[in-house]
Order: C-alpha cells, then structure tokens, then sequence
C-alpha cells in the first residue's frame, strides 16, 4: 500500500506471551500511518487485544520494540506512548472508575497532571463530543449500556490522542448506539486521528474500513487494503471470517457484467447508485 | 458540532426539566433498560437524583452532623421530634424521595427501636411492682411511668438522630463523601479505598444478580439443597471474577495514565450565603425550641 501521509507507530518483530512457551503475538512488524481507519479481524483469542495492550503501553513486549514518531519506546516512555495511543475497552464496565461521567472523564487529563482549567475545558469538550452534556453529573452506575459505551470513548477523547484503539466496540450495543459510534467514528477521522478497531463484524469493517489487519494465533496473515484483504478467500478461511455480504453480491455482479468493474461499492446505498448508473 | 440527530428531542425535554430546577434523572421512560438499572430506589439512587446534589457536600455533611449533634446534646424528646419530622420533610421535598419510599426507609429502624423501647419500658417480676402491669399468672409483666418515659425519650432521640443520617445519605453519595473526607485530610489509602469499594459494588451486584438469574433459569434455586450449593457456587465464582475484573481494570487504568495515585475530578460547589443562612436559621428554631421546652 502506497501512503501519503506521515508513519507514527511502527512495530518491529514485536512478540508477547502471557505464559512462557505460549506464544501471543509473534514477529508483528508493521506501521501505522496518520488518519488511517484500520480494521483488526481474527477470530477469540488470535491476539488482537494483546495487541492493542501492547501498542498501549500497558504489556511490556518480550520481543521487539515499538516506534512511536521515530522515537523508539523504552520502559521509561511508557507513559509517553500511553498519553498518544488511547484505548477504549471493550466493557465500558471495566473502564469505567469514578463515581460520576466528568469525574471520570476528568481522570485521563488529571493523571497527565494538567492543570484544572485545562482540564475542565477537555471534559466539557469530550462530553460534547460524545453528547453527553446533561449526564455531567449522573453516577455512571445508572446509565445504559451504550451510554456507558459513549462515556468510556469520551474517557479517551478528553485524553487527546493521536491514535484510539477500540476493542470491539461494536459489541453488545443496540443499532442505535451502533449508528451513534459509526457517527462519532467518521468524525473523528474526519479530524486526523488515527482509529485502529478490533471487530467481528466483517460487514463492519468492509463499510467503514481503508486497511485490515487479519490475525490468526497470534500472528499476521493479512495485512492491506479492505478490498483486497476481503479477496483472498484463502486469508477469510483461515481466519474463519465470513466475507462481507456486499462484497459477496459485488462480485456475484461483475460475474454477470451487470456492474462496472472498477466501483467497489462499500454501502448498500452506494451498490443501488452503481446498479442504476 | 454535536452527534446529530441523536435523541435531540430527548435532550430537549431533559434539559427543559432541569430548568424548572426539578431532576434531570429520567426515573422511568426514557430508556427501557432503566427500569432494570441496577439499584433504583436505593439510598445511593436517590443520593444521585436529589435536588440538593449540587450543594456544597462539606455543607451538607455539617447540616447533617449539626442535627444530630443537637438531638444528642439536648436530649429532649421535643427536639427530637422537630429533627425527625424537619429533616423529614427535607428528605421528600428537597432530596426528592417518594413519601412512600422514605417510610420505607424509616421501616428498618423503627422495627428495632420499637422492640428495643419495649424492653426498656417493660418488666418483669413476682412481686406486683410498676404503674401498670398484668398478671400472666406466673409473673407480673409491669410499666413504670419513668421507664415509659424512658423509651419515648429514647425513640424519638433515636429517629432523630437517624433521620438526620438519612438527609445525609439521601443527599451526598458515597464518591461524593469520599471527597469531604479527602479534604478532612483522612487518609488518602482509605479515600481512595471507598472511592474503588463504592465502584465496585455496584459492579459486583451486577455481575451477582445475572448470574444468580443464570442459576435460577437452570432451577438452581429449586429447593432449599439447591439453592445453598448455587449460592455458594456463585459466591465462588464471583470470587475469581472479581479477581480477574481487578485485572483488566488496572489495565484499563494504567492505559490512562494511572501512577499509583487517584486524581479524581470533585466539582467545586460553593456553599450560598442564604444556605448558610438556613442552616443558621434551623440552629437557632431548634435552640429556640429547647428553651421554649425546658
């Protein structure tokens, strides 16, 4: 894949493992590039949460090294990778720590020892990102499961990375919330962040994703563009990943000649223009 | 620019509530799930929604602290009297608890402290003693007016000084009283405790009930046998599962930036002068009161 835009995160033959002789992640060597909306597939247990821990700071690879804006990672800059890369867990449960949304939204920005009206001006800005406003001072406890969801992706915004990482974010999440995280996901590569996201949904990732990662027992075996990773039947059956739906009726299409060849339709919508045109 | 279409209509309505300076919590209604939020109706519950949340908390636990140092200090069942049926009607009308709900509270105590004024104000003996008493062809069960006395003082001294502790609890949660204690300058390790319990509780209760209805869907509670061995296989399970859940939350703390210290985020709330005011005006009625009494 060709990239115009800037490297930030690198990792060089990374390797993890939680037990000694039982392998995680093994030699992951990859670059991440600014704006980028990556995709991580791979069925339970493949690796990708590790993965994202790692990229977090929150594991210490046993193996290999990590480059964030050309500045390789040591123990000491850990805090340092953690303030870039933000993580948003998949249970907003176990994110979730203080007793009320902008006390917990405030708990990023005040662990980087900001000062309070800094940090104020980022809660107040996260909670109006993710709609949140008038749940300010609600205890978290009593919210819904996507409004938790919405709190814990506000938790990081307010941290301002440059790179977010969503474990299976759309999990357990009802199409409202669904939509609303598709939402706030567009906007916030539409301001430049890089978001890497973890998913099952491969319809998911084929409609929102521009590069996918595919794991499989803790290693790579597929690593490029959305279409082009979608194509390699070989890649989906090792994964046990079903090929997205779209692409399915996409190609069924072009088998017959009654689509153009060179529009990849990635949304229903976009499929019925390319039919009608 | 804000998440579009999303619930605007909603928002509107909540904000149009808040603005009448009533609760901005949505008890029922606006999401289905609520209804089954864990915990509505508890204290913490109506802690979070009262129309007092956004006072000073150090007021607050001082207001509460002040009444029930008076109750105990003056020790007339007058004042008493006036602390319970006040701080009362500050728990329905200012905390927003349901008059039915509050009695419900006032249930447990009361229950106690009538079976305990019972045994103060009652005796028994073979010889016929007291003011009052019943042959019970054995014994003499017998009142004496000073122990009737005794007990009425000591119930109303008691409801008191408990309802005084409820407009604490109705009025402050316990995140919120962590923080008073933390500038008390109490411990850190045991602010930051009852900061982790608090959380944990909640979290813990969650995971209990699903899987208690996990069980109860598998007959797990049929009989009494049963029912021991789910309980006690739940209590185990939740056991290992809290373990783990610490771990993933240490994870998800130490992702953002967590050091080993709690930086929690406390909303500074000024105490008013008309509500320090009325907390004056209430010593004064209650002193006011006493030597009107004595």
């Amino acid at each position: 894949m060709e990239h115009n835009t800037e490297e930030i995160l690198r990792t060089e033959q990374l390797a993890f493992e939680y037990q000694s002789g039982r392998p995680v992640l093994q030699k992951l060597s990859l670059s991440i590039y600014q704006g980028e909306k990556i995709a991580v597939m791979g069925s339970n247990g493949a690796g990708k949460s590790t993965f994202f821990l790692n990229l977090n700071g929150v594991l210490w690879p046993k193996e290999g090294r990590i480059v964030y804006r050309g500045k390789q990672i040591g123990k000491k800059d850990l805090n340092y990778l953690r303030r870039h890369v933000g993580f948003v867990f998949q249970d907003a449960d176990n994110q979730i720590i203080a007793s009320s949304v902008q006390a917990e939204v405030a708990f990023g920005p005040l662990n980087l020892k900001m000062p309070k009206e800094e940090v104020r001006q980022r809660v107040t800005q996260a909670l109006e990102y993710m709609d949140l406003l008038e749940y300010r001072d609600r205890p978290p406890h009593y919210l819904s499961g996507g409004e938790k969801k919405r709190v814990s992706i506000a938790d990081i915004i307010a941290m301002k990375p440059e790179i977010i990482l969503f474990d299976e974010p759309t999990a357990a999440l009802d199409p409202l919330s669904g939509n609303m995280l598709e939402e706030a996901l567009e906007k916030l590569s539409g301001e430049g962040k890089t978001l890497l996201i973890s998913t099952h949904d491969v319809d998911f990732a084929y409609r929102w994703a521009e590069r996918v990662l595919v794991f499989d027992r803790g290693e790579l075996i597929a690593d490029g563009g959305t279409l082009e990773v979608f194509r390699q039947e070989k890649v989906l059956e090792q994964a046990h990943l079903k090929k997205p739906e779209l692409l399915t009726v996409y190609e069924t299409l072009l088998e017959r000649n009654l689509i153009s060849k060179d529009s990849y339709p990635r949304q229903a919508k976009e499929l019925a223009e390319a039919l009608i045109s | 620019m804000k998440l579009q279409n999303f619930h605007s209509r909603r928002r509107r309505c909540l904000i149009h509530e808040s603005e009448s300076g009533r609760s901005s919590f949505p008890a029922a209604g606006q999401s289905g799930s609520r209804h089954f939020a864990p915990g509505v109706g508890s204290m913490d519950y109506y802690a979070s929604q009262s129309g007092l949340r956004k006072w000073n908390d150090g007021y607050k636990v001082a207001a509460a602290c002040t009444a029930l140092l008076l109750c105990l200090v003056l020790n007339r069942p007058e004042i008493s009297a006036a602390v319970f049926i006040s701080m009362g009607i500050v728990n329905v009308r200012a905390n927003l608890v349901p008059l039915r709900d509050y009695i419900g509270f006032l249930k447990i105590p009361i229950a106690f402290l009538a079976l305990g004024s019972v045994a103060i104000a009652c005796g028994i003996s073979a010889e016929p003693l007291g003011d009052y008493r019943i042959w019970l062809h054995w014994r003499y069960l017998y009142l004496t007016r000073e122990g009737i006395r005794q007990a009425m003082e000591l119930f109303f001294k008691a409801m008191g000084s408990v309802s005084a502790m409820y407009f604490l609890a109705l009025s402050t949660s316990a995140g919120q009283l962590a923080g008073v204690l933390r500038k008390a300058h109490v411990p850190k390790i045991i602010v930051e405790l009852m900061n982790m319990i608090y959380r944990f509780i909640f979290i813990l209760t969650k995971v209990q009930k699903s899987m208690k209805i996990a069980a109860v869907s598998r007959l797990g509670y049929m009989d009494f046998k049963t029912s021991c061995r789910s309980f006690g296989q739940t209590g185990g399970n939740l056991f290992l599962l809290s373990l783990r859940k610490a771990d993933t939350y240490y994870d998800a703390m130490v992702s953002r930036g967590y050091e080993g210290e709690f930086f929690f985020w406390e909303e500074e709330k000024p105490v008013k002068f008309w509500q320090a005011g009325i907390l004056a005006l209430y010593v004064l009625g209650l002193l006011f009161l006493y030597f009107l009494v004595k």
